[in-house]
């Protein structure tokens, strides 16, 4: 195949300083589009690399560009011989160069001869590619020559007058690459020799005023050398345990995520919410007509109206709480602040917003049931349905009570301990675009983070089958659990698109509207505790009454009433234990999984014990816990459990070395000498990762889960792209990247640059199960296992195809990159094959097949299941969860006098998550708990009245903690590999919960001589001043030693 | 209400562009940029100015745009997320946010970048306190800070040395 181009253009400078650059190969080649790197064989002659890609194939490739001719300065001439994408070709460039008054005239023209393979598969879109590559070749050498004022016009006319060749359309074929970060600069010519001028030229950046006023910044992307992220394993021997730069921040950097709110479209209708001001009332009358008159809005639904056309959700729990009938507006009666009572669709969210202003509910205001421990007495019945507060009952008791406490050398009794309401707010609210077209599908663009379960909750409560439900997610602004439970948002979006004949309607909360009703992390007294201890400290055994508080509804619950057991001993190695665990209730916001959830409530819970314990027997933080914890894994806890692996004794050794334990313990001498408050806390929390959903089991015998799963599907595309659809649903854990790395081990040799990962889930890529989500922790087994899975099918299946076309040995073909990309070859020979090629034979030319490739299709899918048994319910004994990642907190924390603010002097966090799949990732994940429990422990409340108004329903009182409130965090790791995990990782979301046992355990450690006990998980200046002067409730802690007697 | 009251015309300027457009007095200038220009880096995190997600430059001085009306904008220039990078290639705090991962979610990175953007322009070398004060007024929920303060220091770094 020959091609052959020309043309002209005009440069407004001198002639010999254009002939100067033309004929210098070092500077010339750095302009050919998608430079690379170049060395110089001699003067005349440069080997110049170069970037080369259609669609998502990139690789390599190798030219040797010699100046044939040079007259000057009227003439130059370049020849150039190359091997590129399977085939060969020649090249000729010239220029020759005229004077047109001060500036120069350049006439080109260009010739390429092509031969080989390429041209079977890419011949009709080889002169699309090349004149596009051409077109870049020229506007370098036009933006190089140019005087720089003129430089960037000169790019922005290129972007406008841009070719729509073949590639660009095979480009939009075969899918967008992503916005890339930029690629390393030209390491080879950059490094040593002077940077050729046409190089520095290029790397200004182009004048402002011109940029801004031509060229919009998404039309940039395109031009940019380099699309890929450059990744480096820095010196690792596997991808997994490299310490990446994300594949995610290319976009998110830029301002080019996708979150839901951020999808627009002209016919969009927007749905605002009028919600109840009453915790608890009876609704007497709702009129719409004043706000269904105000021009723009199109429909309201009230909560009859939803009621009339779908059924209330399954509840997850057994009798009583099975009769509760959830719908997502309140029908009858609402049941806490914030509860929907009308939706109002409109054309903009403000006509929306301004109608929902204008409906006029009447209300009967009935008596407000707002804590746990008020619920009990059932003085007023918040679901009729169910004739009682109490939403679940269940003991669990291990060993031998009785025996215990009579052998006990000390018994202490704590009355009471409260662990307080908060959430993890993330920064983007529950949001959703609901589209119930007319074939009965229904589409969700939506922040949910747990789909698969999303949908088996509407599913039947709608009527549909689940698969007419599609959930789809891309970028999600955090999540931590509590997003969930967003389905009732998208169930009344869903159903103003049904009543609206299929037009798309969006739904966002406001951020007032999240914190009244986006869902609350779990709150939890725990009365009655009674704890026996041996005469060395040791704790022997404990029982206590605890009452959970899961507010109007129990959406997820009462899950949580079996998901603490997971952590039942925390990390003490006690083998008698008995809760008598309760659910309860309450006119508040409905209960969501939050970081950590239903653990770091019973961690917090054991860590306050054993300091109290501590305290009362005059032993340090550090020995009572050396001669408390689990020593010897894998552990098997009284309940069952598996602790699969760890070393908390050196975890406390390398935090108290990295603190400098001792000499806090100098400097607190001095300051009680002074009578200053400052304590030292210690904090050690547990973080469970991939649960066994069987613990539904113990919570409603007949509940239809058990196991866990998660799905990978990874193909081959018709491109020789590597493509794979995650089940799970990040929010900002860089699941792309981590992806691509576990993939690029698997398929030695081939990079993750080459992997790509969608991002976010869609549930009509095939590739999610009835457990798809992210939760839980289970992204970095589950997850990746399942991704490790399907990359273990696909290798092999390449392997056979490959075997195939080379006519070789499966073990004879090695992985690698080449000049197309990702290929397969037999080293030693000039056997190679791109993926490309591999899955043309099996997906496009693929008549005359061998039989024995007749099941292989390139396109793999792996669900990866955990083996997990169902427990034994009656003795609720089993193992709950996978894998137990350890982190262990010091904080010193000094009390002003006056103010009562705690302030954190030193901060050090130890980490242990088993294999580090990306210690980058890990870390920023260890930084964001940790954030998280310090902003609960100091700042963070949902606060209610006795009535039962959320005192603290915007940010402005909530108060999520900011930079200025972090204090600089002294970290290290360890890595105790899981021997249950394929790849020894464990999950490392959630060590969101040890800043609340370390701080409680500081302010209780500062305030020694003050006779009081932090029972309360909130730490704030007023919660001290309150502690201190006698106000609210108050801890009493009993001892009684027997060791004399 | 809206039918009542006429539309004001405005001429913005936001990343080099010109735009000439009608709009209600009470639009918010981040719904402005977000709805009429479709520039929807600047984010919406909450409804009291708290949480500076929708943080953007005007006439080179860090403005929460959900705090403005577009009205207000009129006759401004104005610099969001989307004009940080030139077709030379990223800014440097977009590549060190990248480097150290001062990001997750990416919700609160563009308001972040625009913040920290101020403040390299009048302070080349901040201190770790200048740096948390400065973005004291931009929330971020997953990075817990560390490594954001890390990248703007490497920002700064990178910037005084070209």
């Amino acid at each position: 195949m020959e091609m052959k181009f020309n043309g002209e253009f005009k440069v407004a400078i001198p002639r010999q300083e254009a002939f100067d650059l033309l004929s210098d190969p070092q500077k010339f080649a750095p302009l050919l589009p998608t430079f690379h790197s170049m060395s110089m064989k001699d003067d005349k002659t440069a080997t110049v690399k170069v970037k080369v890609g259609i669609g998502k194939i990139h690789g390599v490739a190798a030219t040797e560009l010699t100046l044939e001719e040079a007259q000057e300065p009227l003439r130059a001439e370049y020849v150039g011989r190359g091997k590129v994408m399977g085939g060969a070709y020649n090249m000729i460039a010239g220029f020759d160069l005229e004077e047109a008054g001060s500036d120069t005239l350049i006439k080109w023209r260009g010739e390429t001869q092509m031969y080989g393979k390429i041209l079977s598969l890419a011949g009709g879109s080889m002169r699309g590619y090349a004149e596009s590559e051409i077109n870049r070749l020229i506007g370098s050498l036009q933006l190089a020559l140019s005087p720089e004022a003129e430089a960037a016009a000169i790019v922005a006319a290129r972007q406008a007058a841009k070719p729509q060749g073949l590639w660009q359309k095979l480009l939009a074929l075969f899918g967008l690459w992503s916005p890339p970060l930029p690629a390393a600069p030209a390491r080879e010519v950059a490094s040593k020799e002077e940077p050729a001028a046409a190089v520095r030229l290029l790397a200004k950046p182009p004048t402002r005023k011109v940029l801004k006023a031509d060229v919009a910044p998404a039309a940039l992307s395109r031009t940019e050398v380099g699309e890929s992220i450059e990744m480096d394993r820095h010196g690792n021997p596997t991808w997994v345990g490299s310490h990446l730069r994300r594949k995610e921040d290319s976009r998110l950097v830029r301002g080019r995520g996708l979150y839901v709110d951020d999808y627009q479209s002209s016919d969009m209708l927007h749905l605002a919410v009028v919600r109840s001001p009453y915790a608890h009332a009876k609704i007497l009358s709702i009129d719409v007509s004043e706000a269904e008159a105000l021009p723009g809005v199109i429909t309201t639904l009230t909560g009859a109206e939803i009621a009339s056309v779908m059924q209330p959700y399954m509840q997850i729990g057994p009798e009583p709480g099975a009769n509760i009938k959830d719908y997502p507006m309140a029908v009858t009666k609402t049941i806490y602040q914030g509860e929907p009572v009308v939706a109002v669709v409109a054309e903009t969210a403000r006509i929306a917003a301004d109608a929902a202003e204008l409906v006029n509910v009447d209300y009967e205001a009935l008596e407000p049931v707002t804590s746990a421990e008020d619920a009990q007495h059932d003085k007023s019945i918040i679901h009729p349905d169910m004739g009682t507060n109490h939403n679940w009952h269940g003991i669990f008791e291990y060993g031998d009570l009785d025996q215990a406490f009579a052998e006990a050398a000390h018994v202490v009794k704590i009355d009471r301990l409260h662990f307080h309401r908060f959430s993890s707010t993330p920064l983007e609210t529950n949001a959703c675009v609901a589209t119930w077209d007319k074939r009965g599908d229904i589409d969700f663009f939506t922040t949910n983070t747990f789909p698969a379960i999303a949908m088996q909750m509407m599913a039947p409560a709608l009527g549909v089958s689940l698969d007419n439900i599609r959930c789809r997610t891309h970028d999600i602004g955090g999540s931590f659990g509590n997003k969930i439970t967003s389905y009732p948002g998208m169930t009344i979006a869903a159903l103003a698109s049904r009543k609206l004949g299929g037009r798309q309607v969006k739904w966002i909360e406001t951020r007032n509207e999240n914190l009244l009703a986006g869902g609350h992390g779990g709150e939890r007294t725990f009365l009655d505790t009674e704890v026996a201890l041996d005469a060395d400290g040791v704790i022997t055994a404990i029982r206590s009454r605890h009452l959970d508080d899961c507010g109007a509804f129990p959406r997820y619950e009462p899950l949580g009433c079996a998901i603490w057991s997971q952590v039942l001993p925390a990390t003490m190695k006690l083998r008698n234990i008995r809760v008598d665990f309760n659910q309860y209730i309450t006119n508040k916001c409905p209960a969501v999984p939050n970081r950590g959830y239903s653990r770091l409530q019973h961690l917090w819970f054991m860590e306050r014990v054993l300091d109290i314990c501590g305290h009362q027997l005059g032993m340090e933080p550090d020995e009572i816990r050396r001669r408390n914890y689990i020593t010897e894994f894998p552990y098997t806890t009284p309940n069952g459990c598996v602790y699969d692996s760890g070393d908390y004794l050196k975890m406390l050794k390398t935090a108290q070395d990295l603190l400098g334990w001792d000499e806090w313990k100098e400097k607190q001498r001095q300051a009680r000498a002074e009578g200053r408050w400052l304590g030292i806390g210690i904090g050690t929390t547990l973080d469970s990762g991939s649960n066994n959903f069987a613990q539904a089991q113990i919570v409603n015998p007949d509940a239809p889960f058990s196991g866990n799963s998660e799905v990978c599907t990874l193909k081959v595309g018709l491109d020789g792209s590597i493509v794979a659809a995650l089940g799970t649903v990040p929010s900002g854990q860089g699941h792309e990247t981590a992806t691509a790395q576990v993939v690029a081990d698997v398929l030695k040799g081939v990079g993750p640059d080459l992997i790509h990962v969608h991002a976010g889930t869609d549930t009509a890529r095939n590739a999610y199960s009835g457990h798809s989500g992210t939760y839980a922790s289970q992204f970095a087994v589950t997850g990746l296992s399942a991704v490790h899975g399907a990359a273990v099918k696909l290798r092999k299946e390449l392997l056979a195809v490959g075997a195939y076309a080379l006519q070789a040995s499966e073990d004879e073909l090695e992985f690698g990159e080449g000049e197309m990309g990702a290929q397969l070859s037999v080293p030693g020979t000039d056997k190679v094959i791109p993926f490309m090629y591999l899955s043309n034979i099996i997906n496009t030319n693929n008549a005359g097949l061998p039989p024995e490739l007749d099941e292989v299709t390139l396109n793999v899918r792996h669900v990866f299941r955990p083996k997990f048994e169902v427990p034994d319910l009656k003795r609720k004994y089993g193992n709950l969860t996978l894998t137990y990642a350890a982190q262990l907190h010091i904080a010193v924390v000094e009390i002003d006098k006056y103010t009562f603010v705690p302030q954190i002097l030193d901060y050090v966090v130890v980490d242990d998550c088993g294999t580090q799949i990306n210690p980058k990732i890990v870390e920023g994940q260890v930084h964001g708990a940790t954030a998280h429990g310090l902003g609960a422990a100091l700042m963070e409340q949902y606060l209610y009245d006795a009535s039962g108004n959320l005192l603290t329903s915007s940010f402005s009182d909530y108060t999520p903690i900011t930079a200025m409130n972090m204090p600089d965090l002294k970290c290290a790791s360890q890595e105790s590999p899981s021997p249950f995990s394929y790849n020894g990782a464990k999950g490392c979301g959630e060590g969101g919960g040890a800043p609340l046992h370390t701080l409680s355990a500081a302010i209780q450690d500062a305030l020694a001589g003050e006779d009081v006990v932090v029972g309360d998980t909130f730490g704030s200046p007023t919660a001290i001043y309150d502690l201190l002067h006698g106000k609210g409730r108050r801890t009493t802690v009993t001892h009684e030693s027997r060791s004399a007697a | 209400m809206s039918e009542f009251v006429e539309a004001v015309d405005i001429e913005v300027t936001v990343n080099g562009k010109t735009y000439q457009r009608s709009v209600e007095p009470r639009l918010l200038l981040v719904e402005f940029l977000r709805e009429e220009l479709g520039l929807t880096g600047t984010h919406i995190g909450c409804d009291t100015s708290y949480c500076g997600a929708c943080t953007i430059h005007m006439n080179g001085a860090p403005v929460k745009s959900c705090t403005l009306f577009a009205v207000q904008a009129d006759g401004q220039t104005l610099t969001t997320v989307e004009g940080l990078a030139t077709d030379a290639g990223l800014h440097p705090l977009q590549k060190a946010f990248s480097e150290h991962h001062g990001l997750q979610c990416g919700y609160c990175t563009p308001g972040m970048l625009m913040s920290a953007k101020a403040l390299l322009e009048r302070n080349p070398n901040p201190s770790d306190k200048e740096i948390k004060k400065q973005i004291a007024g931009n929330v971020c929920r997953c990075t817990g800070y560390q490594n954001i303060i890390k990248s703007v220091h490497a920002a700064a770094a990178e910037m005084r040395e070209s």
